[in-house]
């Protein structure tokens, strides 16, 4: 089944065509999410997000782009998402800490260890994941697209909707920003 | 020191070399449909385009709900108060019209029966 097929076959609510397309992506948008979210249960939870939202939506699709980029984009929409509900999450829980009003520990992420890292690599990924979770969105998308999903600057421009030279641009200061936390975590 | 600092951090950026995408979790489809299937059991959300999904929570229904309510209520206040006053004023009324279109004693003229 070609693009134009899978889409057709999903906008006519095929479930064949919504099988072939989760088949298909899955990996790609878990690997996505698992590299932004940074935790397995949370990714996961996200990928269905993702493929619900493209079952629902996708008579708006306009065929402009690549369903792929069109995944991703949403891929990498919901992974953020998800990163500002646990942030505005965690500020609540410091605000009723202070009043006293909950015992609960606050929400912590512990070290990250991506499944796809070799395993000599482990610990140093783990640094590195820490300190990816600590650039600015916009970095963290692009970082994590070509570094993690092996995407061209050119396909990453089209999913974050922006120019070649915009993300040549987030990489640098990206790279940067991630030797100074690194440089500065190590003392 | 600085070089050994420099060449740990370089370390640590490149340790995504030789990295393997992560596979989505096993059944990843089948409990992709059960949830799906589950969201649509729970209000059939799935099915709902998104433009109109918002008129659709309980909570505009019930705020309709209230409004239409209030309204009634208001209207069947207002009516009650002025009850007798209307009254006399719709009887007037029915004169006058009576009167203006003679009808009041003509009741006769289409008396089949008269004549019998």
């Amino acid at each position: 089944m070609n693009e134009a097929e899978l889409i057709r076959g999903l906008c006519s609510g095929e479930e064949a065509a919504f099988k072939e397309l989760v088949t298909t992506y899955q990996d790609r948008v878990y690997n996505t999410a698992i590299g932004i979210v940074q935790n397995a249960e949370d990714a996961e939870d996200v990928a269905q997000e993702v493929f619900i939202q493209v079952y629902r939506s996708i008579h708006n699709f306009k065929g402009e782009s690549k369903l792929s980029t069109w995944l991703y984009r949403i891929a990498t929409t919901r992974s953020l998402d998800l990163l500002r509900s646990r942030k505005s999450k965690k500020r609540f829980g410091l605000i009723q800490r202070l009043f006293g009003d909950s015992a609960e520990p606050l929400y912590e992420i512990p070290d990250f260890n991506h499944p796809g890292v070799k395993l000599d690599n482990k610990e140093n990924a783990a640094k590195l994941f820490k300190a990816i979770s600590q650039l600015p969105e916009n970095q963290k998308i692009a970082f994590t697209l070509h570094k993690l999903e092996d995407l061209s600057y050119q396909e990453v421009s089209e999913i974050m909707k922006t120019t070649m030279a915009a993300v040549e641009s987030l990489m640098h200061r990206a790279r940067l920003n991630l030797k100074k936390i690194l440089e500065k975590e190590s003392g | 020191m600085h070089t050994g600092q420099n060449r740990k951090t370089d370390e640590i950026l490149n340790s995504l070399d030789g990295f393997s995408r992560a596979a989505a979790p096993d059944l990843f489809y089948t409990r992709l449909k059960a949830k799906m299937l589950g969201q649509l059991e729970k209000g059939g959300e799935i099915a709902i385009p998104d433009q109109r999904a918002w008129a659709l929570r309980p909570v505009y229904a019930v705020a309709a709900l209230v409004m239409v309510l209030v309204v009634n209520s208001f209207v069947l206040l207002q009516k009650n108060k002025g009850g007798a006053t209307n009254s006399i004023n719709d009887t007037e009324t029915f004169q006058s019209i009576a009167a203006e279109y003679s009808i009041n004693d003509n009741n006769g003229l289409y008396d089949l029966n008269q004549d019998k």
